[in-house]
């Protein structure tokens, strides 16, 4: 007799099968006819250019953090708003106490700018320096 | 839910309350005000002393917050945990002290506000660390001290150093925090309680399957072993150490460590010790054998930590192999799992505090001074900063354990704990990894007093801030070593665990 486990693992071992069986019959009976234009990686019909692996500005992955952190802050946000009324005034301030700490951290990233698009390089100085240090460091490692 | 369960636990949480608000206030004042620098230490500073005065306030409570139904709650109150608060205040206070002093930071001075913000998640993490009771608060509490010491850790954007020990510490951090999950999530499968107190009692009524529970132990030891720097566990720290601005590094040498040791003795003592006998030995549950465990890992840690310190020639890189030894001869304590063993921790905790403390201090202001931690560099310093030269002395003396420092009598009590329960050959390998330790700690000494300088140093002036911050530490280590009786009465009232 079948566990509940033990179900959901004949279920997978069917699935793995199903799939490879399907393939390995269809390299058998299909033609092998590639062509220049079938061997090429799919971009939705265009042809493909360059190498994929571009660095990406850094402002996305600080735009995607924003939103995520703020996504799950709102989510947090939803239950509260099904049962405050049943706990009076003190259940209303303890989300007037979470939402100044998420307006907070709105206004604190919205002041150090983190909301621009360009943001301005550097100091040229301090970067002077830390290129300085990196080659100063090169040196030692090649004269050892 | 009635909200009393929220609002009966307020005055037992002041403490926490007082940390979160300082987070706030410290960001509200970053964003009105633009000379942060001079107003954030000062507000710091003032917030620490009042947590400070909360937490004493609850020192002899013995109670829990957030009750639930059975009336085991998430948070333990009690004078074990205000302890090991009042030691991570403590050190916040004097690392806040030093950040003011270090050059290091002072490139980074327009981002400060994220530094004092950042601290304080760690305090508040840290604070949860000391004081949960329940695996899902304890797993969140060290996630909350570990993404605020990872950015900690790389706060100097400019230095390639301070970056890799950034992302080392991330890596390392994530894999361990992870495995630690699965041992609590194996916990949970095992019990169906997240509770250590449900876990404990259900630990006691059924034998359950003890390979599961073997095995989630180790990989919980996995989290925390990473907290406290335990081989093999200790990776990242020397590059950490050596990397992370040199304040973080005395906090993360003190004030990390001690919240990781209270955790694991809070694990061992709630979760798996049925009762105290009336000599002080814990009746630890046979189900899995933390005094082997325990007395293994510490054998391995101390020596580890010590020989690798020998071969260092940086001198962050050795205190932080020293660190790791110092880990080790604190589990080597718990291994005695008494209570013996347990003041020897506590009296340990607050002595190395002062003396781990005092050497990153004199080891910022050489920094300040000749812009290097090498210890090539170090030669003939002793005669061109005496004060600095000797207050560094006393404080690797009594790293090292040698009389009349006060890191003597930290040793001295774990000692007396070992022989009293009989361990003695944990006690002769702890003697002979001491005398280990004094060849690299008189090294640097020899270094700053007996090498002669390349180039003739006239003699260097401090600011009198340092010269008092280092002399009070070097006395305070000095007169802790003859006068000790505060410290242990202070550790020998901080015995009593919630529910013990």
């Amino acid at each position: 007799m079948l566990t509940e486990f033990g179900k959901i693992f004949a279920f997978m071992l069917i699935a793995i099968i199903f799939v490879v069986v399907t393939v390995f019959v269809s390299k058998l009976i299909r033609p092998s006819r590639p062509t220049k234009e079938k061997l090429m990686i799919y971009e939705c019909g265009e042809n493909p250019e360059g190498t994929p692996w571009v660095k990406f500005n850094i402002r996305f992955y600080v735009v995607a953090l924003i939103f995520l952190i703020f996504d799950v802050e709102v989510v947090l946000l939803v239950p509260w708003t099904v049962v405050y009324q049943q706990y009076g005034l003190a259940g209303y301030f303890i989300g007037v106490i979470f939402l100044f700490f998420l307006g907070l951290g709105m206004a604190y990233e919205w002041k150090k700018g983190d909301l621009e698009w360009a943001r301005p390089y550097p100091q040229s100085s301090k970067m002077k320096n830390s290129v300085q240090e990196v080659d100063a460091s090169f040196q030692v490692t090649s004269e050892k | 839910m009635p909200l009393t369960y929220f609002f009966d636990s307020i005055p037992l949480l002041y403490p926490e309350i007082v940390i979160s608000a300082l987070i706030a206030i410290i960001v509200l004042a970053d964003l009105i005000t633009s000379k942060v620098e001079k107003v954030l230490p000062y507000i710091s500073l003032i917030g620490l002393a009042v947590a400070f005065y909360f937490v004493t306030d609850n020192y002899n409570a013995n109670a829990m917050a957030f009750l639930n139904d059975t009336g085991k709650g998430m948070v333990a109150v009690d004078s074990f945990g205000s302890f090991f608060k009042m030691i991570i205040l403590i050190s916040s206070f004097l690392v806040i002290l030093f950040t003011i002093l270090s050059k290091e930071l002072h490139d980074s001075m327009d981002r400060i506000g994220e530094y004092y913000t950042l601290i304080f998640g760690m305090i508040l993490g840290m604070f949860f660390m000391v004081s949960s009771t329940n695996l899902i608060l304890l797993y969140l509490s060290i996630e909350l001290v570990s993404l605020s010491s990872y950015v900690l850790a790389g706060f100097i954007k400019t230095s390639t150093r301070s970056a890799e020990a950034s992302l080392k510490y991330l890596i390392f951090g994530a894999a361990s925090t992870g495995i630690m999950l699965f041992g609590i999530s194996i916990v949970y499968g095992l019990t169906g309680s997240v509770n250590l107190y449900e876990i404990s009692y259900l630990f006691q009524v059924t034998a359950g399957n003890k390979f599961l529970l073997n095995l989630s132990m180790i990989l919980m030891f996995a989290g925390i072993g990473y907290k406290i720097s335990s081989v093999p566990f200790h990776f990242w720290t020397p590059d950490v150490y050596e990397g992370a601005p040199t304040t973080i590094t005395a906090y993360l040498s003190v004030a990390s460590k001690a919240a990781g040791f209270a955790l694991l003795i809070r694990l061992i003592k709630t979760g798996f010790s049925v009762e105290t006998s009336t000599l002080g030995a814990w009746v630890v549950l046979p189900s899995f054998y933390w005094q082997d465990f325990l007395v293994l890992l510490s054998i391995l840690t101390m020596t580890l930590g010590n020989f690798a310190a020998l071969w260092q020639s940086n001198i962050k890189r050795m205190l932080a192999y020293s660190s790791i030894a110092h880990a080790g001869y604190l589990l080597a304590a718990l291994a005695v799992l008494s209570d013996q063993g347990l003041i020897a921790i506590l009296i340990y905790f607050a002595i190395y505090m002062l003396m781990n403390l005092g050497a990153f201090l004199v080891v910022i202001i050489i920094r300040n001074k000749i812009n290097s931690e090498e210890l090539s560099d170090y030669d003939g310093l002793g005669y061109s900063m005496p004060l600095m030269g000797v207050s560094l002395g006393v404080f690797l003396i009594s790293l090292t354990g040698l009389p009349p420092t006060a890191g003597f009598i930290g040793k001295l009590y774990i000692f007396l704990a070992l022989l009293d329960a009989k361990m003695i050959v944990l006690s002769v390998i702890m003697v002979l990894n001491s005398v280990v330790s004094l060849y690299y700690y008189v090294r640097v000494l020899k270094h700053m007093f007996l090498n002669k300088p390349k180039e003739e140093v006239a003699h260097i002036k401090f600011p009198l801030a340092e010269n008092i911050y280092a002399s009070v530490l070097a006395v305070a280590v000095i007169f802790f070593g003859i006068y000790f009786a505060p410290v242990i009465n202070w550790a020998k009232n901080s015995l009593s665990l919630f529910g013990f």
